[in-house]
């Protein structure tokens, strides 16, 4: 049930203006007042998209977590965190396709 | 009768329009590209439009993820993302086709979901602002689960497409149908494997695709053998159902740039 909230809340972040303005403002204590337990609470809030892409969060919601540049995310860091944990892969050395950035609003 | 006319694949970069105004008119082989689909496009002057697409959580989430949905609505606005940077456009749905297809789906066992309201994605809109840019042709959305595992199998798709052809052949209707089939055949987004192009498959699917070995193609093209080309890579299902509706038709045009395919089947000339 939670990595389906996980995956809810940052499907929110991104078809929500309203729900995405409360997590550009108060990211912590928006995803504190969903029942996720503390290592996905720990996970999220740190912007451990590597713990987040193996409890089965999906990559398209991870992605959101960089492009609206929330827990500390952003397009430069992106990569090496989703691969954190995983064992060293060649293909990585080829893969440099940027996050979007989100316009400012 | 309605008469399948052309069917089109092409992928749906949502950066794509913003790039090419970047990089200046002529530059990117994607607008070259785009611009030869869409001549075959207006050389065939459909009527009607049946996009082959799937959603990327923008009409759909986990709640309530139909395998297979066609879109009833008169009317439906997108891109919906604010990252996705390009014109928003209004697409005219075509109701009555979009019930007749539901309706024959259903006696023809494809148990289709239907859906009267629509949130149109960068990967239904890319291709028509490419490929149908005054919007004046109408669209019959045909979704396919693409991203929420389990997804249905190639080969499903593969009869799917032969139940959209006989649907066209036998619908009472004197109109011209062209089939866009949205999607890359490898590609990874906001995976590990981002940036990275499994070369091999692709090789795999154009060659397939070109030799005209559609069921082949449905029969290799599992969950497993698209998911290591890239979490993107299930998008190739939207090309997989378009070969079930091409009969023993060959592309006419066929080129690669990357991961992304770009596909003519001209069938003006009757279906083989």
């Amino acid at each position: 049930m939670s990595v389906y909230l996980i995956n809810k809340i940052l499907y929110m972040t991104d078809n929500d203006a309203d729900f995405r303005k409360r997590m550009m403002d108060d990211p912590e204590g928006t995803v504190k007042s969903f029942p996720l337990n503390g290592e996905e609470l720990e996970a999220l809030i740190t912007g451990d998209v590597g713990t987040l892409y193996q409890m089965g969060v999906h990559t398209f919601f991870l992605n959101h977590l960089a492009r609206y540049e929330i827990f500390g995310l952003n397009r430069d860091n992106y990569l090496d965190r989703i691969r954190s944990g995983m064992e060293y892969d060649e293909r990585f050395e080829l893969g440099s396709m940027p996050v979007q950035y989100v316009p400012k609003e | 009768m309605a008469k399948l006319v052309l069917a089109v694949g092409v992928p749906h970069p949502p950066r794509l329009v913003r790039e090419i105004a970047d990089a200046g008119p002529g530059q990117l082989r994607a607008e070259a590209l785009m611009k030869q689909v869409r001549q075959y496009v207006e050389k065939a002057a459909p009527d009607v439009i049946i996009e082959i697409d799937s959603d990327h959580f923008v009409n759909f989430f986990y709640d309530n993820v139909p395998a297979f949905c066609v879109g009833l609505a008169e009317e439906a606005q997108g891109p919906q993302e604010i990252w996705c940077p390009m014109p928003q456009y209004t697409v005219r749905g075509h109701v009555s086709m979009a019930r007749a297809l539901l309706s024959y789906g259903l006696r023809s066992n494809f148990d289709l979901a239907a859906a009267e309201e629509l949130r149109l994605d960068h990967s239904m809109m890319v291709p028509l602002h490419f490929l149908n840019p005054s919007m004046e042709i109408p669209v019959v959305p045909l979704y396919t689960n693409g991203f929420c595992a389990p997804t249905p199998t190639a080969r499903r798709c593969f009869s799917l497409g032969r139940m959209v052809r006989r649907f066209v052949e036998q619908w009472d209707q004197d109109q011209r149908v062209a089939i866009i089939a949205s999607g890359c055949f490898a590609m990874d987004v906001g995976g590990p494997l981002r940036g990275w192009t499994d070369e091999s498959w692709v090789g795999t699917v154009t060659a397939l695709l070109e030799q005209g070995r559609y069921q082949n193609l449905a029969r290799r093209a599992t969950s497993q053998r698209m998911a290591a080309a890239g979490n993107n890579s299930t998008e190739l299902l939207n090309w997989i159902t378009l070969t079930g509706a091409v009969g023993d038709a060959r592309p006419t045009f066929l080129e690669t740039d990357d991961g992304s395919g770009y596909g003519v089947w001209d069938l003006e000339d009757g279906l083989s």
